[in-house]
């Protein structure tokens, strides 16, 4: 595999901090902290996947933590209702209902004109609002929903003695490693994944070559829609309880994530390695600030700091190359 | 195919017709654009369209493309009759067009920009990256040229790029192909390589239609050239009858000729001086002296140094060591605004992207470079009738051709647009104007009158550097001319020098030569020089 050398310096990055953390606490390096951070970050790798489609098109969503929340809470509530008990109904009722949002969000695009940041804001309250008016703010606790969710939140793919108890590979494994594939898939092997490459490069350009812009922002923003429903059912059966307001307000940290790992915010370029980098380094930082000694609050000084650096590395990059192609851009005084 | 070559046999040519207009009219509201245009283009032939902005050319070429359809008139493709022409349908009897921006794909790789419009036309649901590559690698074995597949292409020469164009035409089965200005952004050796490759094409038996305003081009390639003025044609000539000055009298409707510049100044001091300035990589020990009244050509190939120089002038680009005096006083030009200050002006290249701000008015873009002596007080209220004289005494001064000043500046044709930016300039009193390449893309009628603008205004005792391509306009404005070569100027012509009739083909050879002057005269010479490629 081809690693970029933005991605190599984001390994370089976590196995520095990696050793430092270690030798600060040995305790860190073990199995038990690995399959705690795949279990913790299952719900953002899912989305940054979506999430990186998203923004090879040129586009960028900011709804979909929304979707995620909106989607499973819907369906959840739709089980109770009809007495359903099947993590099967949940996973498909939720996707079902994330891809409606994300085709609505795609459409409203595409008529409107205007930037997807802008209206993504928009129909991220919209769909938490109708949520709210419509279907309910109650909270579902652990003992009200189907025990099915918390036998998938908390299960486990493979389970290991140790000195502390039996500790696990969390079920969710599975499905992050079949959306990374999937989207592999997609991006690299389908005309469909290179026709959102090509739109996010150029529209104009795709337009002229027959590529129909509409139908690969429906797909791109179904996608996450889908995704979202997923990644948002796996997150409740990890927490074995729905929220009607969780989840929202974190949808700027998967962003990050994706921008530190090397996606272009203007469109048509990203990697699913970097993509995924960039979510395991936050979440590396999150779960080991304890092993440091410090508070949560260091959490978003890291981050900030991280992604600070890897924006001026490509800015500093693409400097470069202007300089070489003799483009400057004026430094204001 | 063979109906239509067995057709063109009969008529005794050996080429066949491949394209048709018969009666083509078109009008936007009440200008028309196209006026009863008869035209034919045949495979295995070189066709040019001349004529100045607006005069039609493009607007054939949409309709031909289906991206426009035509009021009146039939296009027949391949023997069948369009009244109306979809660009699907178009594509698909084989018309491919190369627009100027070249609409290919930054963040993809050479050979997926090559075969991405193929595997679209196949209509294939998946990609398979090694037919990707056996299909770049097939097109560019069919042009004799050889490229990186894996090359990222906004890592890419310019000249790269447009390679990469007309290839993905190939790959999507061109038989007609038509490039907008395809040299515009490419210098010397890097035009040579494409009409090479045009001429190959043609042998394979494409029909080629290529629109330039490089006169010189036209005639080295071109078999047929179509000249439009206003929305008609006025004729289909071969190239071999056709002159430079008949073909710019065909497409102006005037006698144009351009007059040649004569230094009237007694100032002997140099308003600029450049003492052994370096900069790695890009150009080393320049010395160089402009005094007022000069105006200066510059020539090279991309790479040369040239523009690196002019941009180092103007506060981009610092150098790494020499010295800039001027009027005798060494001066830092660290920045544009120090540049400004210091009396510089640049006209840049690209002045859409550069010089202009295409979305506001005429008024706006004329006062941009004074925008901070158009305000007064504290608060810095902005003077709008001060900004409006501004402009008006601009659009009076360089006859700048717009029905207000509160036009925008993108509705304005080449010609007038760099007018506005020479204008804004102006506003600014420069001591010296570096203008690079200040008539790409301009028609004949604008660019004499921007030559003579620059002339009047050495005249006046103002420095003029002009880094041009075209060897004709750097002899009739210049009044020295330096030939860059690998980062060094090779050599200086001085006025006696240029007065010489046959000093345009020395400066060719020595240029082509990259600087190997002894063997000047030695085409073979040219032939072997290898420039870089673009820094990429």
């Amino acid at each position: 595999m081809r690693i970029e050398r933005s991605e190599g310096i984001l390994l370089g990055i976590i196995l520095i901090y990696a050793v430092a953390v270690a030798l600060v606490n040995p305790a860190f390096l073990s199995i038990e902290t690995v399959f705690d951070l795949v279990r913790t970050s299952s719900r953002d790798l899912i989305l940054v996947m979506g999430l990186l489609l998203i923004m090879l098109s040129g586009g960028i969503d900011i709804s979909f933590m929304a979707m995620a929340l909106v989607s499973s809470y819907c369906a959840t509530a739709a089980m109770m209702q009809l007495g359903l008990s099947s993590i099967g109904f949940l996973l498909i009722f939720a996707m079902l209902i994330g891809v409606v949002m994300g085709l609505f969000n795609a459409l409203l695009i595409s008529w409107l004109k205007l930037p997807p940041f802008i209206i993504t804001l928009g129909t991220m309250n919209l769909f938490h609002g109708l949520m709210a008016t419509l279907v309910g703010t109650r909270t579902f606790g652990g003992g009200m929903l189907p025990p099915s969710f918390n036998a998938f939140g908390s299960g486990n793919l493979i389970e290991l003695e140790s000195e502390y108890g039996i500790i696990g590979l969390s079920l969710s494994v599975i499905p992050v490693v079949l959306v990374i594939v999937l989207t592999w898939f997609i991006i690299y092997k389908t005309m469909l994944g290179r026709g959102i490459v090509a739109i996010g490069n150029s529209e104009e350009a795709a337009l002229r070559l027959g590529f129909r812009p509409l139908l690969l922002r429906l797909f791109a923003y179904g996608y996450i829609g889908a995704l979202a429903g997923l990644a948002g059912s796996i997150y409740i059966c990890q927490v074995n309880a729905v929220y009607p307001d969780k989840m929202i307000g974190e949808e700027l940290m998967v962003v990050a994530g994706a921008v530190i790992g090397g996606t272009s915010i203007s469109g048509g370029k990203g990697r699913i390695f970097g993509a995924l980098l960039g979510i395991i380094i936050i979440y590396l930082l999150k779960s080991t600030l304890i092993f440091l000694g410090l508070s949560a609050s260091w959490n978003n000084l890291f981050v900030g700091i991280i992604l600070v650096l890897s924006l001026s590395f490509t800015a500093w990059q693409e400097k470069r190359r202007n300089e070489r192609h003799l483009l400057f851009k004026i430094e204001s005084r | 195919m063979q109906q239509g070559a067995q057709a063109a046999l009969k008529d005794g040519a050996a080429k066949p017709l491949l394209v048709e207009a018969i009666g083509i009219t078109k009008t936007f509201g009440a200008f028309t654009a196209l006026d009863d245009i008869n035209l034919m283009f045949k495979g295995g032939e070189i066709h040019c369209l001349a004529g100045e902005n607006g005069s039609g050319k493009s607007t054939l070429v949409k309709i031909i493309a289906g991206t426009y359809t035509q009021d009146k008139g039939t296009v027949v493709i391949n023997g069948r009759s369009y009244k109306e022409l979809t660009p699907a349908q178009s594509m698909a009897e084989g018309i491919q067009v190369i627009y100027q921006d070249l609409s290919l794909f930054e963040h993809m790789t050479v050979a997926e920009n090559i075969a991405l419009g193929h595997l679209r036309e196949e209509r294939s649901a998946l990609i398979n990256w090694q037919q990707v590559r056996a299909i770049a690698a097939a097109q560019l074995e069919r042009i004799g040229v050889r490229l990186d597949l894996n090359q990222e292409l906004r890592e890419a020469s310019i000249s790269t790029k447009q390679l990469v164009a007309i290839c993905r035409a190939l790959a999507m089965n061109a038989r007609v192909l038509f490039m907008d200005e395809p040299t515009t952004a490419l210098s010397g050796r890097e035009v040579d390589r494409l009409l090479e490759v045009m001429s190959e094409l043609k042998k394979a038996g494409l029909a080629i239609i290529f629109i330039s305003h490089k006169l010189d081009e036209v005639f080295r390639i071109a078999d047929v050239v179509t000249v439009f003025r206003d929305g008609r044609k006025i004729g289909d000539f071969p190239s071999c009858d056709l002159n430079a000055k008949r073909l710019s009298y065909y497409m102006t409707g005037k006698e144009i000729s351009y007059p040649k510049y004569q230094r009237i100044s007694k100032a002997q001091d140099n308003f600029i001086e450049i003492k052994d300035l370096c900069k790695k990589d890009m150009y080393s020990h320049i010395n160089l002296g402009i005094r007022p009244g000069d105006i200066l050509g510059c020539i090279g190939l991309l790479g040369s140094g040239r523009t690196e120089l002019a941009l180092s002038l103007f506060g981009l680009n610092q150098p790494d060591s020499g010295k800039i005096l001027i009027e005798g006083r060494e001066t830092a030009l660290k920045s544009p605004s120090a540049s400004m200050e210091a009396g510089i002006a640049l006209l840049p290249e690209d002045r859409s992207t550069e010089g202009l701000f295409l979305e506001r008015s005429v008024a706006v873009n004329s006062s941009a470079s004074v925008i901070g002596k158009l305000s007064h007080g504290i608060l810095g209220f902005f003077d709008f009738v001060k900004e409006r004289t501004l402009a008006l005494s601009g659009i009076e001064r360089l006859n700048i051709k717009t029905t207000s000043e509160r036009k925008l500046a993108g509705e304005l044709s080449g010609g007038n647009q760099q007018k506005v930016v020479i204008s804004k300039w102006l506003a600014t009193k420069p001591r010296l104007f570096i203008m690079d390449n200040p008539t790409v893309g301009i028609d004949i009628g604008s660019k004499a009158e921007i030559y003579e603008q620059a002339q009047s205004l050495a005249r006046q005792d103002m420095a003029v550097l002009l880094l041009s391509d075209e060897i004709e306009e750097l002899t009739a404005n210049c009044s020295r001319i330096a030939i860059f070569a690998h980062g060094q100027i090779v050599e200086i012509l001085d006025e006696e020098r240029l007065k010489d009739p046959a000093i345009g083909s020395y400066i060719a050879a020595v240029v082509a030569a990259g600087g190997k002057q002894g063997t000047a005269q030695d085409t073979a010479a040219a032939g072997t020089y290898n420039p870089k490629e673009g820094r990429a």
